[in-house]
């Protein structure tokens, strides 16, 4: 069980996780999507559940291993202003403000950094400006937003008070026409790169909304024989210890995507639990599974608190179904620090690698 | 066979072999044949799966709802409502019923949304094959305690309910069999799962403890040997009992109510010959359910038990929740839509004990009738919902309709209902009291559409309506 993936001239390297299943406070509540703030930390829209609970936005510091730091909790469940019932995109301009859509109420939401509310907009429809189910979001140099509009299979472009600026595409398979969208992100270029769920591929526009490139093609993880489901959608180990992961390229319900100042691009494989890895042009170099292998902080904290908790723990003859990703739904390449952030929603945290510049390889005889 | 009656025997194969369905799909398969329905249905395999991927996007915490609810009941009523494998659901939740194991001990949705699975994967296959796989099910192994049974200290609570429950009923074997079923199944457990925090719920795996084994002689039912688990079961299955056992819960709960599960013993089937037909064909197929289900829906005794049995909450709910369409997509408000069979009495993934529910008339209590009728009244009175609509216009391409048309058209188009002489004059009265109805002109057809919608709530509201 590596910590360390090389793979074609790139290494990547498991740094930690952050987080833990909580409602409320120090954790995460199913993780939807993703973004970078400023100081090294990162904003989390959390989906909660029916009970009304864990609904939120939170900003949380990654610091180093152990040094996770919740520094803000909005959007959290409720009717009025600040509030929400399904909240989904999170995105930050320029000024450290953060934009959150919510996809039942069809609205974006506005807060300062400290999570402060400043206004909203949005309005249920197909006409320009007007939104069903928007899902991601990321604010362009400009200081415009590029919202999701998955209902109505396209992006459209706001003004920062939420004026209708463009829009692209429309329903459909072909080039830059999408299936309900999900996760996007813009490369150093301005270029728009778009999770195309129901399409299972990622695609590339120009920052104007052309298309120019489309990535991977339908596909999921063979299950070995004797495999253990982890759930009944996976992922899967299998009892030889190699989990039977899809070959690169081939997708299941993609739901993000990250591009890194190399132009490498990081597609969150939601369906297939894993984090694919192509260069500029497409190709696949390599595939990330999860590694958490040490414990979060808070997680460490959760055990600490729980005897019986690290009772079981000693007695389970295998970690390894905790170390893997379950239903990744976002990934954010940090520049300033070179780590790729995922979001790794069904285990509520954060798993944290770094794509390392100077590995030297070691000595093959040790 | 005139058409009206192909659209009434097709309605009751819907109803009983799914959750009902509308109109249009019942023409479709009519056009298409009783027994070639019939042969679809078996095979649920070739029509789609449920998107499960949609689910999660709206609700992941459906996914690993742990201990409480409703995450797990919106996993499960989300398959219910948009599957479209009827039978397979219909066979996934007749083992629930069968093989009852509730949250209320387990406390993990997830392992209860396991076991459905398993259900729906292997209830129409070998029951032989599914005992073991059910004895294997680390939930159904926590839930009777078979966790907790030893070769050096027996616990029988798994050995008693495999006899009694799952398999041949009270009377078919002495206590020196269960005692000896019991040491069988020593050794049959679950490895320690990674515990829920900090990272939520993680699955059961079984694990077989060979130290932990009785492999001791054993006596049972006439068979000795150093028997295991699986001899158990083989043994089991060829009794004449277990035939017997299994073809009347398919009976009951597939043709026509039978009496409570513990009076078996002493009250015979109400239809003999029906169940010696299903029990040759349980036994010639060695234990095939499809081949007997097949048997079943062709035959004369299923095509004459029409609104011979009381719809169970569940069959209320889903069949309503499909019949009005509008409920595919999840939405925030699907956990309390999802909890509406608990209302009612049945607390799906949570049966009130091992023994199951109790179906039948038992279903019905002033205060689970008042929720049914409640809960489906809403439903079928809002026009906006595509179900009702589609329901709407049909009457209207009739034109102007009188009282006995508008409730022999609402009649027709929710089921077709049968219901008594003195229901219908009732109908008919009230019918009568706003007149013909027409949806000539923009006024009278708002006052059309409400009419409708009020006249279904009054059937859906009578004695024959709990009936399917």
């Amino acid at each position: 069980m590596a910590l360390t993936t090389v793979a074609r001239g790139r290494v990547y390297d498991w740094s930690h996780a952050v987080g833990r299943g909580a409602a409320a406070g120090t954790g995460f509540n199913y993780p939807q999507t993703m973004c970078l703030g400023k100081g090294g930390t990162v904003i989390v829209a959390n989906r909660g559940n029916e009970n009304n609970f864990g609904m939120r936005v939170n900003t949380v510091r990654i610091g180093a291993p152990g040094e996770e730091e919740l520094l803000a909790e909005f959007f959290k469940w409720g009717d009025g202003d600040g509030r929400s019932t399904w909240p989904f995109g999170v995105a930050v301009d320029g000024q450290g403000q953060v934009y959150a859509s919510d996809e039942w109420h069809n609205t974006i939401s506005v807060f300062d950094s400290d999570g402060k509310f400043l206004r909203k907009w949005g309005k249920t429809g197909s006409g320009d400006g007007e939104l069903v189910r928007p899902a991601g979001l990321v604010c362009e140099k400009s200081g415009n937003i590029i919202v999701v509009d998955s209902g109505n299979n396209r992006l459209q472009v706001f003004s920062p008070d939420g004026k209708f600026v463009a829009k692209c595409g429309k329903g459909g398979s072909g080039d830059g026409e999408f299936n309900q969208p999900w996760g996007i992100t813009l490369d150093q270029a301005g270029n728009i790169y778009v999770a195309d769920w129901k399409n299972h591929r990622i695609q590339k526009l120009s920052p104007q909304g052309k298309f120019l490139m489309k990535i991977g093609q339908y596909g999921t993880v063979p299950v070995p024989q004797g495999a253990y489901a982890i759930t009944y959608l996976g992922p899967y180990l299998s009892t030889a210890g190699t989990p039977g992961y899809a070959k690169a390229g081939l997708l299941n319900h993609p739901t993000d995507v990250a591009v890194d100042t190399d132009g490498d691009i990081y597609v969150a494989d939601w369906g297939n639990h894993r984090v694919c890895i192509f260069d500029a042009e497409g190709s696949p170099l390599a595939t990330l599974i999860g590694d958490a292998q040490v414990m979060s902080k808070w997680g460490q904290q959760s055990i600490d608190a729980n005897p019986d908790m690290m009772k079981a723990r000693r007695r389970t003859k295998s970690l390894e179904p905790e170390f893997r990703f379950c239903f990744p739904t976002a990934v954010d390449f940090d520049p300033e620090t070179d780590r790729i952030i995922v979001a790794d929603s069904q285990r509520n945290r954060l798993q944290i690698y770094r794509k390392v510049r100077d590995y030297v390889d070691f000595q093959a005889n040790l | 066979m005139a058409y009206q009656d192909d659209i009434a025997l097709m309605a009751h194969l819907m109803r009983r072999a799914g959750f009902g369905a509308r109109r249009d799909e019942l023409e479709a398969r009519v056009a298409k044949g009783y027994e070639a329905t019939v042969e679809e249905l078996v095979h649920p395999e070739t029509q789609p799966p449920v998107d499960v991927y949609t689910l999660l996007r709206y609700h992941p915490a459906a996914l690993l709802p742990g201990g409480q609810p409703p995450m797990g009941n919106v996993n499960y009523m989300y398959h219910l409502v948009n599957t479209k494998r009827p039978l397979e659901e219909k066979v996934a939740l007749f083992w629930h019923h069968l093989f009852a194991t509730g949250n209320s001990k387990v406390d993990n949705y997830d392992q209860l949304l396991l076991q459905i699975n398993l259900f729906r994967e292997r209830g129409l296959g070998n029951y032989r094959d599914l005992l073991v796989e059910l004895a294997r099910n680390p939930t159904m192994l926590f839930w009777l305690d078979n966790n907790e049974n030893h070769g050096t200290a027996v616990n029988e609570n798994w050995g008693r309910e495999l006899l009694e429950l799952f398999s041949m009923g009270v009377g078919s074997y002495t206590e020196k069999d269960v005692r000896e079923a019991s040491r069988a199944f020593t050794g049959w457990t679950f490895e320690t799962k990674i515990p829920r925090l900090p990272y939520g719920r993680f699955p059961w795996k079984f694990e077989y403890r060979a130290e932990d084994h009785d492999d001791g002689e054993k006596e049972f039912l006439g068979h000795r040997g150093r028997l295991n688990g699986e001899d158990i079961i083989n043994i089991v299955v060829e009794q004449p009992a277990c035939a017997g056992f299994v073809c009347r819960h398919l009976y009951n709960f597939f043709v026509a109510d039978e009496p409570q599960v513990p009076a078996w013993s002493i009250d015979p089937p109400r239809d003999p010959k029906a169940i010696d037909t299903l029990t040759t064909t349980f036994r010639e197929s060695h234990y095939d359910i499809r081949s007997v289900l097949r048997v079943l829906f062709n035959s004369s005794f299923f095509k004459n038990a029409r609104f011979q049995h009381m719809k169970s909450p569940a069959e209320v709910v889903v069949g309503s929740l499909r019949l009005v369409g509008g409920y595919e997509m999840p939405r925030p408000g699907y956990g309390d839509l999802s909890m509406q069979p608990s209302y009612m009495g049945q607390d799906l993934l949570n049966p009130p004990s091992v023994e199951g529910w109790h179906t039948g008339q038992e279903w019905i209590n002033s205060g689970s009738l008042m929720a049914r009728i409640n809960f489906v009244a809403q439903l079928v009175g809002d026009p906006s919902l595509p179900g009702v609509r589609a329901i709407i216009d049909r009457l209207k391409a009739k034109g102007t309709l009188s009282p006995e048309q508008l409730v022999d058209g609402c009649l027709d188009l929710l089921g077709p209902v049968e219901v008594g002489a003195d229901t219908r004059r009732e109908l008919v009265d009230q019918a009568k009291e706003w007149g013909p109805i027409s949806w000539d002109r923009e006024v009278s057809a708002q006052t059309a559409d409400k009419r409708v919608g009020e006249m279904l709530q009054l059937i859906v509201a009578t004695r024959e309506y709990q009936f399917a």
